[in-house]
């Protein structure tokens, strides 16, 4: 727990000190870093895949209408290292995702935190000693 | 050929500085590359120049056998704290520690804006190398293979690795040379550190962010084990037409204890999606939008396609 801190609080600093997302394989130039949604969903797909895994939830919209969201994380070298494996999420299972959306508007963005029904979170980053975290999110 | 003084050593103490305060680690830990002795003090014409004084202060290299390598097995990434800055100490977005020429000055200076207005690509996005030496500022897996008359320093993304010759070899003979995403590598022990020379290079940029380098550029690095859990490279980047004088940077990388952890092979198109928008910024093709590839579906489709064609 110490160390999870500590390295989070670097994490944070390094992010502040180079504001850009640092996703290894593109720009973070699209997602909303100021910005940062909470959605309750269903998950339908965990693509656990180089260079980025990507996590495809079924969101209920204002109007109950299921909308699909993408959500993109680290490869799966990265992902073990925080502790996330293949099978920590399955088709099915109830999650909240802590998201920054894309900028324009369509239903994707970063994976920050999910937490599972059982009170699991499942954070990539925190595992990424070479990169910085995603800035914080903004007071909204 | 010695040419000006070059104050190296306070760069080695503050990237030093800058890893224990992002670890916790006891400087007793790590080798302090701030000592006077070291030849780094002093920047050279070339760096063949270096390279050769190196060789020369070593008395032409230690003979390594496989009993006498130094032990570097283990997976490796970047030091904690260090981004995808190619120098660790860098402070801010607009303040490389590099010296650029001012044609790559402004180069640097347009990127910078450019993302400050929401606008970033990167080469990678189209599956390319990072190639050398952007490969040391990434920050996936790294593992070193040491040999006696070769070495290979390996980088999970794409698996690059690079070769690096201890047998005694020069470099590729300049009539039959070409530029290489990792270059040519020579090199020789000096006790426990592999010093190598580097050309031969395609040009590039040593990170997102950070200065371009031209395909003049050349380095001289210095690998040791500076402790049990880290593993330094002290690197002096020449490039006359990129830098108005060789930029000196300390990379460090830490070794990685996730139990069972191992570099796997992996292709950059088992799901890349990245698109590059009329702005020229990176943009995502999302499930249902038009030429978006399912990881799911992938092989098939692409063997599926190839039947029709097939039968023209």
């Amino acid at each position: 727990m110490k160390n999870s801190s500590r390295r989070f609080l670097m994490s944070l600093v390094a992010g502040i000190a180079l504001a850009p997302l640092a996703y290894a394989h593109h720009s973070g130039a699209m997602f909303d870093m100021q910005k940062e949604l909470t959605l309750q969903g269903t998950v339908k797909d965990f693509q656990y895949t180089n260079p980025h895994s990507w996590l495809i939830v079924l969101v209920k919209d204002k109007s109950g209408a299921e909308v699909e969201w993408s959500f993109e994380t680290e490869g799966p070298s990265t992902l073990l290292q925080a502790g996330i494996k293949r099978s920590s999420l399955q088709p099915g299972d109830k999650i909240t995702v802590k998201t920054h959306p894309m900028k324009d508007g369509r239903p994707a963005g970063t994976w920050n935190i999910v937490t599972k029904s059982d009170g699991t979170t499942l954070t990539p980053r925190s595992a990424v000693p070479g990169a910085a975290a995603p800035l914080p999110p903004s007071a909204t | 050929m010695r040419k000006r003084s070059y104050a190296i050593g306070s760069c080695g103490a503050l990237a030093a500085a800058v890893y224990a305060i992002a670890t916790g680690a006891a400087f007793a830990d790590i080798i302090d590359t701030a000592d006077p002795s070291n030849p780094h003090t002093t920047v050279y014409a070339t760096s063949w120049d270096e390279f050769q004084a190196l060789k020369a202060k070593a008395n032409g290299g230690t003979k390594m056998s496989w009993s006498t390598l130094p032990d570097w097995t283990g997976l490796w990434t970047r030091a904690e704290g260090s981004g995808l800055k190619f120098d660790a100490s860098q402070k801010s977005m607009e303040e490389t520690t590099a010296v650029p020429s001012p044609a790559y000055q402004k180069k640097l200076t347009k990127k910078i804006a450019d993302f400050k207005k929401g606008v970033e690509w990167d080469q990678l996005s189209f599956c390319l190398p990072a190639g050398y030496p952007r490969w040391l500022a990434e920050p996936f897996l790294k593992e070193f293979v040491l040999r006696p008359e070769e070495s290979w320093l390996i980088n999970e993304q794409l698996e690059e690795i690079r070769r690096v010759y201890t047998d005694g070899r020069g470099h590729i003979p300049e009539d039959e040379a070409y530029p290489l995403w990792e270059g040519d590598s020579v090199g020789f022990w000096n006790g426990d550190t592999l010093v190598l020379h580097t050309n031969n290079l395609k040009k590039g940029q040593f990170q997102r962010l950070q200065p371009d380098y031209s395909e003049k550029i050349t380095t001289v690095e210095q690998w040791r084990k500076v402790g049990p859990d880290m593993i330094e490279d002290v690197v002096d980047v020449y490039d006359p037409e990129a830098l108005a004088k060789p930029w000196h940077v300390v990379q460090r990388y830490q070794r990685v204890k996730t139990p069972n952890l191992r570099i796997a092979y992996w292709s950059c198109e088992e799901n890349n999606n990245v698109t590059r928008g009329a702005d020229g910024n990176t943009q995502f093709l999302l499930p249902g939008d038009k030429g978006y590839k399912d990881p799911n579906t992938l092989q098939d489709s692409l063997s599926q396609g190839a039947i029709p064609d097939a039968k023209k």
